[in-house]
């Protein structure tokens, strides 16, 4: 039996992490593997797309509510092709402290002995930046070992992914952890292809997969399924079914190199973002 | 620096005067580097345990009698309770009068650290209040309550009404602060905040606003200022909320440590104009004499003060100049707070006894009012210079220094620390009480104090024969300032 891929996807809020994890899920499951998604985000949003909804209940809801006993299947779901799903969740905005939550339930989660030798795949799918070190929880103490970031040719996904690449790099010099490449998932920003090129290269890494922009992923999102559920037969299915199997095959992983602000801002002349700014369109 | 007291939260000692908690060299380098300014203070690459604000500041409010204090934090964060219930107690029975405050702690748990538990405080203030009826509620945080950004002053805003007493939100995350100390001007913001009122109009009074630890010479000071016509108000310990609410009624403001006190004093000066007293302590001939004219100045009462002076030293000063020539040429080291540490090394020099080593437990380069401590000035004025350093209770660099210097004796106010110069075989003097040098009388009997303490020294030699200290050889010979660094 081979060692659990534990993998942690971050990137800044809002450029499609829980869709780019859930659809990649959904690819990796056709080729057969066993797959566990945690949402570590308070809005508990990460597995819709593989439940078909937002029906499940957090483990903090659930430690909340019932205690510290409690059993694993009333906060481990089934989803999309035996997919096991986990929504860590969390406080209320502007109260308590989500971080500390994340910590909370991983621990929950490993006590309650959900990393089973059968699991092939751990997604952790984290809340935007690495904020504070309770979203780093997921890259700490031996869990995730793999990391890739969602951007975009945005210059705040970049700025996000350079920051994330900081956290990494500091976890890295203690635990195992390693970048794995970026994921561009498209906003068709002008020679956005080159830049993420240009970009993952600058942070010592690669870009593992550029998944384009199709229509058909809202969509999807709509109907609470993944595009491979929702239509299989379509281009962009078979485009997350091309990143899961980049994701299998990779065996690029590094320490991140994290650049200066003004490095970033270099590369962003370079490929033209800075004068274009005014016009470009999502 | 003027005292905001419209916002809940009290800059640090470090940001606000310029305190600093790592400094090895002379008196002399220390006290000049202050007066101009250019006093940076050292971190350290090792650092043993220390003390936590917390229990400083709010230790200090639940001394007042008839109140709450509501610790909001995880269980441990309360520990302090046991001491704070203990010291109450005792002092209250001790000055026979009775005391109902309480120490609750909100015991929060990791639920409570995720989710915030702003409710639950809530119904903790409501429940404290209806069960104990206390005169005014002090709601503080913890470090756990810090970090999750627990909005205690919201509460405390809502439920004001309904409580029906003074409540204030006391803001005492101990990761704030290296300087226990600035706990003392946290209690004093929040009494500042809400208990202390405005003058009433056309109230005249002689009193004055004393603040210390204890009071355990209040029999004796009242007495005293009887025959100046001044009548004291001690604080914190024993006051009632009646009390503390007429602070600003006072005709002049003094403390018995200048760490202690100097918060409190300068803001009632400057938002009520009562004069603070601003002298070097009342440790030793010198001080004390220094301190009453003082108040006398302040208060217009210079003659009656030269009187009592005159009559005083008539008594004591023979029989201190007589104790004085068993002192002649012995050596002490002293490791105490700043409010403490450059007095008591004052008046060891007063007895002829050389202080080669000072150690305070944090330094404030300057007063509330801008200015160096009067301590320090006066050593500087008079051209008294030792070794000194400044290092928060760091025990491994007393016991360096004692190694170093073997002197007759160690006096430190703290009691673990004086324990480790016995074991060390140094005669030790525990300078518990904040009364114990204060005026002719107890300067006096310090001196006997120490004259009995160096004159048979087996027990220390003894114990130190048969003790082994965790310190290396290797320790010992390095400098003291070995693990100082500057700050970046």
């Amino acid at each position: 039996m081979s060692e659990i891929r534990q993998i942690a996807i971050y990137g800044k809020g809002g450029i499609g992490k829980s869709t780019t994890t859930q659809n990649l899920t959904a690819g990796l499951v056709e080729h057969g593997k066993k797959v566990m998604v945690v949402g570590c985000d308070p809005k508990a949003d990460s597995t819709r797309l593989l439940l078909g909804g937002l029906a499940q209940k957090t483990v903090l809801d659930t430690i909340r509510e019932e205690g510290e006993d409690v059993e694993l299947d009333r906060i481990l779901k089934e989803g999309y092709g035996g997919t096991r799903c986990v929504e860590s969740g969390g406080p209320e905005p502007g109260v308590g402290c989500a971080g500390r939550g994340i910590i909370t339930s991983i621990n929950m989660l490993e006590n309650l002995g959900a990393y089973t030798d059968d699991l092939d795949y751990v997604f952790y799918d984290v809340l935007g930046d690495v904020v504070c070190g309770g979203f780093a929880m997921p890259i700490r103490e031996g869990k995730a070992k793999e990391i890739y970031i969602v951007a975009s040719g945005e210059m705040m996904a970049l700025y996000a992914a350079n920051n994330i690449s900081k956290g990494i790099q500091r976890y890295a010099r203690t635990g195992g952890v390693r970048l794995g490449g970026i994921i561009c998932n498209s906003r068709n920003v002008d020679r956005e292809l080159d830049l993420l090129r240009a970009f993952s290269k600058e942070l010592g890494t690669k870009l593992l997969y550029f998944v384009p922009r199709d229509n058909i992923v809202q969509h999807a999102e709509i109907n609470k399924k993944t595009v491979i559920e929702y239509r299989p037969d379509s281009n962009q299915a078979q485009e997350y079914r091309n990143l899961a199997q980049a994701v299998i095959e990779n065996e690029d992983f590094v320490i991140p190199t994290p650049m200066t602000q003004e490095r970033l801002e270099e590369i962003l002349m370079e490929y033209g973002m800075m004068e274009l700014a005014d016009d470009y369109k999502i | 620096m003027a005292i905001n007291t419209s916002n809940s939260n009290v800059a640090t000692r470090e940001n606000r005067i310029g305190s600093i908690t790592g400094y090895v060299g002379t008196l002399k380098d220390l006290a000049s580097q202050s007066e101009c300014g250019t006093l940076k203070g050292c971190s350290r690459c090792f650092s043993q345990s220390s003390t936590c604000l917390s229990t400083c500041g709010l230790g200090q409010l639940a001394g007042i009698r008839d109140v709450a204090i509501i610790h909001h934090g995880p269980a441990g964060c309360s520990v302090a309770s046991a001491n704070a219930y203990y010291m109450s107690k005792v002092m209250s029975k001790k000055r026979g009068v009775t005391s109902s405050t309480v120490y609750v702690g909100t015991d929060m748990n990791e639920n409570d650290t995720i989710f915030g538990s702003t409710s639950t405080l809530r119904d903790v203030i409501l429940e404290v209040n209806k069960r104990y009826s206390p005169k005014a509620i002090f709601v503080s945080s913890s470090c756990a309550t810090g970090i999750i950004g627990e909005d205690i002053d919201s509460i405390v805003d809502d439920v004001r009404e309904e409580v029906g007493v003074p409540i204030v939100a006391v803001h005492c995350e101990g990761f704030k602060s290296r300087i226990w100390a600035t706990g003392f001007d946290i209690s004093d913001h929040a009494v500042l905040q809400e208990i202390v009122q405005p003058p009433r109009e056309g109230v005249k009074t002689n009193k004055i606003n004393f603040k210390n630890f204890f009071e355990s010479a209040r029999p004796e000071i009242i007495e005293m200022f009887k025959q100046f016509d001044l009548e004291p108000v001690f604080l914190y310990c024993n006051s009632t909320i009646e009390e503390l609410s007429h602070l600003s009624e006072s005709i002049a403001t003094t403390c018995i440590c200048g760490t202690l006190g100097n918060y409190l004093g300068n803001a009632l000066e400057e938002q009520y104009g009562v004069p603070y007293v601003r002298s070097i302590n009342q440790c030793g001939i010198t001080g004390f004499e220094t301190w009453l004219r003082e108040i006398g100045k302040v208060t217009g009462r210079s003659d009656k003060i030269e009187k009592y002076i005159e009559e005083q030293r008539a008594i004591y000063i023979p029989q201190i100049e007589e104790v004085k020539k068993e002192l002649k040429g012995l050596t002490a080291v002293l490791g105490m707070g700043p409010g403490y540490t450059f007095e008591v090394s004052r008046v060891l020099e007063e007895l002829g006894i050389k202080v080669v080593w000072a150690l305070a437990w944090h330094y404030d380069k300057k007063y509330e009012d801008g200015n160096v401590p009067p301590s320090m000035k006066y050593l500087l004025d008079n051209d008294i210079d030792f070794e000194a350093s400044v290092a928060d209770q760091q025990n491994y660099e007393v016991m360096n220094i004692l190694n170093k210097y073997q002197p007759d004796m160690y006096l430190s106010r703290h009691p673990g620390s004086t324990v480790w110069a016995i074991k060390n075989g140094t005669p030790a003097i525990y300078v518990a009480d904040e009364y114990m040098i204060f005026g002719y009388k107890h300067t006096l009997e310090f001196a006997k104090t120490i004259v009995d303490a160096i004159k048979n020294r087996s027990f220390e030699e003894n114990l130190a024969k048969r003790t082994k200290l965790p310190y290396t050889d290797w320790w010992y010979k390095q400098n003291v300032d070995t693990f100082l660094e500057e700050v970046k």
